[in-house]
């Protein structure tokens, strides 16, 4: 039988590197956010014995992936700047285009297409960096509270940083708050993150949600 | 030389000074001790543990014993202002009349509200003659917090009517040093509280020098004469935390030394109050406890002679000594993240349900247009 055949072309965008990264980010944000809620609210009922350290497990599920979280964050934003393709730099000549800010805004309002000059597009490439400078936020905050939680190594390293940003802050409360607050930027985010990147694919037939599990992006070809 | 011999060395030129000096009293400390039925032995033990209070290694008990005999050389002005005495009956309320209130009765105190005798023009001029006499010299240690809106007029004190602000400013020119005592007196206290209509702060917000905060409402005796102590030993200013609180009070979270912290690593909360749990001595982190953003020493020396403290009674930590903790730390009795009346979580989630909310709407009004526009590249 005679199909109509859509040619089809491939391009990689994604590194390795991008891609361990966004899921191992996207793992700790889900199991941090899962047990920040737990901390801040216990829910679950004591064991019969007091050995087994419920808060403790939970507590240390959260430093352990705060600690990926914080690691993350800084080799990124490293590979941001230094990695060899420059895929992510370039978006950044979007940004300062005020044409470009309309052409993306027009397509997400089903007008025109997308054209960008790198992966990502000016509105896209602003949210990712705010997210990223909330994401450092939430770690510096979380480091405070953790140097009152452990009081060697890591935790006795930081004390002094600590203890100023707590005063900066007006107190210990006020520094579990905001954490609090930047958990929820992350909630929405993901939400809204989740949804464009499924609708983009759907809508202009680019940079599907698979290009960030294969590191390729499938689109039409252009003629 | 190792820092401990020289603060040691520091210590006794300065007891040595304070020596030279004409006490105030007639009666030495060894007199009054007799009269109040405390021994030698009390006083030597009561001097090993101030010491090892202060973080100090054991030899400087003798100074600070020698420095408890010079108290009555070292010239204290004491004032009240915005503030409901709370601080000076800490400290001279104990049931028995114990060493650190009888400290108290034996420094040099030239100007205690409560506790002189002399009233209206005789008051006012003892303080202007005690500022004068011992300009320079003198330890403040202000009680209460200061109202500045207005000018300070929502505060003004004696028969002069001069403000509370005014007093504070003149007393801090002429002092040694300045003890705030008391979360009013150091952050503004419940004063200070949203909305704030007398625009109450914190000594320290008032004038130009280095205010020691002794957060608490009220600070424990312990923390009041443990400052005194220090400021009479060597004549200054004992290691300061972030909030200019002294470390060896305030170095601790009340929750890192609290003797329930165990029910809490365990996951074993009071769910009410006169539950299971709560006859059990469970945790009281979910019935509001502040002891995880609190900093200081109550579950370690306690209140009333060591004999109990808010979390031993059942009840969770108020958070009574950090800055701003009557905004901060309400509800007393739910945890920050269950605030339901004055919570700053409340908003929060309020706000993250709308955002939200709002969210849900647009990607569903994004997506359902979707499916009419036509796809742009097939």
């Amino acid at each position: 039988m005679d199909t109509q055949h859509v040619p089809y072309e491939r391009a990689f965008i994604f590194s390795a590197a991008i891609r361990i990264f966004h899921w191992l980010r996207a793992l700790a944000i889900l199991v941090l956010v899962v047990t920040g809620f737990y901390i801040a609210w216990p829910f679950l009922v004591a064991p019969s014995s007091s050995d087994v350290l419920v808060q403790g497990w939970i507590r240390f599920a959260h430093l352990v992936f705060g600690f990926l979280l914080c690691a993350i964050t800084l080799a990124r934003a490293y590979l941001f700047f230094f990695s060899k393709s420059d895929i992510e730099r370039r978006s950044f000549k979007d940004v300062t285009n005020v044409n470009s800010w309309i052409t993306q805004l027009k397509s997400y309002l089903w007008m025109g297409h997308l054209d960008k000059k790198g992966v990502y597009g000016p509105l896209q490439f602003v949210t990712y960096f705010a997210i990223s400078v909330i994401a450092a936020l939430i770690c510096i905050t979380g480091l405070v509270l953790y140097a009152n939680v452990y009081h060697l190594g890591l935790g006795g390293m930081l004390w002094d940083s600590a203890a100023w940003l707590t005063a900066q802050m007006g107190g210990l409360a006020q520094v579990r708050l905001w954490h609090h607050y930047f958990t929820w930027v992350f909630i929405i985010f993901v939400v809204v993150h989740v949804y464009m990147a499924v609708w983009t694919g759907i809508r202009f037939k680019h940079n599907s949600v698979d290009s960030i599990v294969s590191g390729y992006d499938y689109h039409p070809k252009k003629h | 030389m190792d820092t401990h011999a020289a603060l040691y060395q520091q210590g006794q030129a300065r007891l040595a000074k304070l020596r030279s000096l004409k006490p105030r009293h007639v009666d030495s400390l060894k007199d009054k001790m007799k009269q109040h039925g405390i021994s030698r032995r009390d006083f030597m033990k009561w001097s090993a543990a101030v010491t090892s209070m202060l973080a100090l290694p054991l030899p400087f008990s003798t100074l600070v014993a020698e420095a408890a005999e010079l108290a009555d050389r070292v010239p204290l002005i004491w004032l009240h202002m915005a503030e409901c005495t709370g601080c000076s009956e800490s400290l001279v309320r104990a049931d028995t009349p114990n060493l650190d209130t009888l400290i108290f009765d034996h420094v040099s105190l030239e100007y205690h509200e409560t506790l002189m005798a002399a009233s209206g023009w005789q008051a006012e001029e003892n303080l202007e003659h005690a500022m004068e006499a011992y300009k320079g010299n003198y330890l403040l240690t202000v009680e209460g917090a200061i109202p500045t809106a207005n000018n300070g007029a929502f505060l003004t004190v004696g028969c002069k009517g001069h403000t509370g602000l005014d007093i504070v400013k003149h007393a801090a020119d002429g002092a040694a040093a300045i003890i705030s005592v008391g979360t009013c007196a150091a952050f503004g206290g419940v004063q200070a509280a949203a909305p704030n209509p007398t625009g109450a702060k914190g000594v320290a917000e008032v004038v130009n020098k280095t205010v020691i905060n002794l957060g608490g409402c009220p600070p424990s005796e312990k923390n009041i004469v443990g400052t005194l102590m220090y400021f009479i030993m060597f004549g200054k200013l004992p290691a300061l935390d972030m909030f200019n609180r002294p470390k060896w009070a305030y170095g601790a979270r009340v929750h890192d030394n609290c003797e329930r912290r165990g029910r809490f690593d365990a996951g074993e909360f009071v769910e009410t109050f006169g539950d299971h749990g709560a006859k059990e001595g469970y945790c009281l982190y979910k019935v509001g406890c502040k002891g995880p953003y609190t900093y200081n020493n109550c579950p370690t020396e306690r209140f009333n002679h060591h004999t109990s403290w808010p979390v031993l009674a059942g009840h969770g930590c108020m958070g009574c000594s950090e800055p701003n903790f009557w905004d901060d730390m309400a509800d007393f009795e739910k945890p920050l993240g269950r605030q339901l009346l004055h919570g700053l979580d409340a908003t929060a989630d309020t706000i993250g349900a709308v955002i939200l909310g709002a969210t849900a709407i647009g990607i569903g009004a994004h997506a359902v247009a979707s499916v009419f526009a036509k796809s742009e590249e097939s």
